[in-house]
């Protein structure tokens, strides 16, 4: 190959690699662009709407948050909407991974998160939670027929769960698994299931529903009660927009969006804890 | 500035997860040491079917040269995560091959080694065949004018030769296949990496991927200083117009 046509390779090369690293981008553009003139146009059409609010999600993790980008839904986004739509507010969904989730709206990259986060203490030490939008329960998932009944049976066995969650803490406590193993995403987990790599999945009672409803095969063991309530996250300092958001979601609640949201994607009547 | 180096540098969560992390860096090493002997031996496999003479050897030829092609264009994560998502419902194989537990390694183990093992096998065999085409013509045709068969040609005569001239990018391969070993944690097996991100996801604090990294560093950087040695080694020699010792 000549030196004129080794030249012409790597043009077309560089040409290339620029062209779609400016057409990444430029959908980048779009997507936000596109997010603020929706914004501004509901707000000019009156209803709802507003400044836009970053709110990041570690998608997916149905049926609390799923789908495409931009169009993102699931109990959690939909409840998000609903809220910012009491406080004058338009969420805009970043898909973001749940080990960083914390340290991220800590920092400022996103101003809330709504992520089937369970509030605990440790958490509170990084960010502020809302108060409870949601009251969870783990479940173990096993095989369709399988030995495990419950969390007693799990001691010796190949056991799943997602990485940084309440049900890997749940393993690590009282489960005495023989291997525990912890999947970057839930649904992974759950596939390792379904192909017989792990015996027993622990994670969120929900997911485990939704699990067992759409992919079949498998089934919920035993439901095990950990007190864990979901919140909102926020950074410590951000008191007025905590504030808001407790309001806009106590507003919610009271005039039945919530519970037409709950059963929406839970088939199930929310806790009277919640609608009192 | 300072929450940065809290973020990155806090020495104490390094110490307090150091022998978790350090344990899954021995899975890197022992996903590594199996993954990439069987790849040199695969690779050579594959170069030597793709130098096959005659026509009879075309169908030979042109599969290999297809699976170097396609493994060489797949994502190493898409592998991994076909491999261990599609072999366990293969029913009709027994399941302690299918989920294998062999030797007290789990099964992400095993997928891991296989995946890397194919791909890494296609990228060395590339390797293997620039060292086997620097091999000038002249000398299979004289072994074959002695009597070798085409055989013998390869096994005494031009992969001796070929393999001394090879060190240094397959040793890039092996550092390249050392740091790919990370990817075996999408499917849960406990590797340096997936460790310290379980670190960060209880500390909230990065420090362990720090951590992570380094050791890594410390088997990669003398290995680099060791290709750039080879490389001189071998282009000193090439200097001298002196033949290569075989």
């Amino acid at each position: 190959m000549s030196k004129t046509r080794l030249t012409a390779l790597f043009a077309v090369l560089l040409v290339g690699v620029v062209s779609v690293a400016i057409a990444g981008c430029g959908s980048d553009d779009d997507s936000t662009s596109s997010g603020a003139e929706t914004s501004a146009s509901t707000e000019g059409g009156g209803g709802g709407g507003g400044e836009p609010l970053s709110v990041g999600s570690d998608i997916p993790y149905p049926p609390f948050e799923q789908g495409k980008a931009g169009e993102y839904t699931g109990f959690d986004i939909e409840l998000m909407e609903a809220i910012g739509e009491k406080i004058g507010r338009t969420p805009e969904f970043t898909d973001t991974s749940f080990e960083t989730i914390f340290r991220d709206v800590a920092q400022g990259k996103f101003e809330a998160v709504i992520s089937a986060a369970t509030i605990t203490e440790e958490r509170e030490k990084t960010v502020a939670f809302s108060d409870p939008y949601y009251l969870s329960e783990q479940a173990i998932l096993v095989q369709e027929g399988s030995d495990i009944k419950g969390l007693a049976d799990l001691a010796g066995k190949t056991v799943a769960a997602q990485q940084g969650t309440t049900g890997l803490e749940l393993g690590k406590e009282k489960a005495n698994a023989g291997d525990l193993r912890a999947f970057p995403e839930g649904p992974d987990a759950v596939n390792a299931l379904k192909s017989g790599t792990v015996e027993a999945v622990i994670i969120d009672a929900p997911v485990a529903q939704n699990a067992v409803e759409e992919t079949g095969g498998v089934e919920i063991a035993e439901k095990v009660p950990t007190e864990e309530e979901y919140g909102i996250a926020l950074a410590k300092d951000n008191t007025e927009l905590l504030e808001e958001i407790n309001q806009g979601l106590q507003e919610v609640i009271e005039d039945g969006t919530y519970t037409t949201i709950y059963e929406k994607w839970f088939n199930l009547e929310p806790p009277k804890e919640i609608v009192g | 500035m300072n929450e940065f180096f809290n973020q990155f540098f806090d020495f104490t969560v390094m110490g307090d997860h150091f022998d978790e992390v350090l344990d899954g860096f021995f899975r890197n090493l022992l996903v590594f040491a199996l993954a990439g002997a069987l790849a040199l031996a695969w690779g050579l496999v594959l170069a030597l079917l793709r130098q096959l003479p005659s026509k009879k050897f075309l169908p030979v030829r042109g599969i290999t040269i297809a699976y170097i092609d396609v493994f060489r264009a797949i994502p190493i994560l898409g592998v991994i995560l076909l491999i261990s998502g599609s072999i366990p419902y293969l029913e009709f194989i027994p399941k302690d091959i299918r989920i294998p537990h062999w030797f007290g390694q789990p099964d992400p183990y095993w997928y891991g080694v296989l995946a890397l093992t194919l791909v890494y096998g296609a990228y060395m065999a590339e390797v293997y065949r620039a060292g086997i085409e620097a091999i000038p013509r002249g000398q299979i045709e004289a072994a074959r004018s002695l009597g070798m068969s085409h055989g013998q040609a390869m096994r005494h005569v031009v992969v001796p030769q070929a393999v001394t001239k090879i060190p240094a990018p397959m040793l890039n391969e092996l550092i390249s296949l050392l740091k790919d070993t990370t990817l075996v944690g999408v499917i849960a097996l406990g590797e340096a990496l997936l460790i310290a991100r379980e670190v960060q996801a209880e500390t909230f604090n990065a420090s362990a991927y720090v951590l992570g990294c380094a050791m890594f560093l410390v088997v990669c950087l003398p290995a680099a200083r060791l290709v750039d040695y080879l490389i001189k080694r071998n282009q000193t020699k090439v200097a001298r117009g002196s033949h290569i010792a075989v």
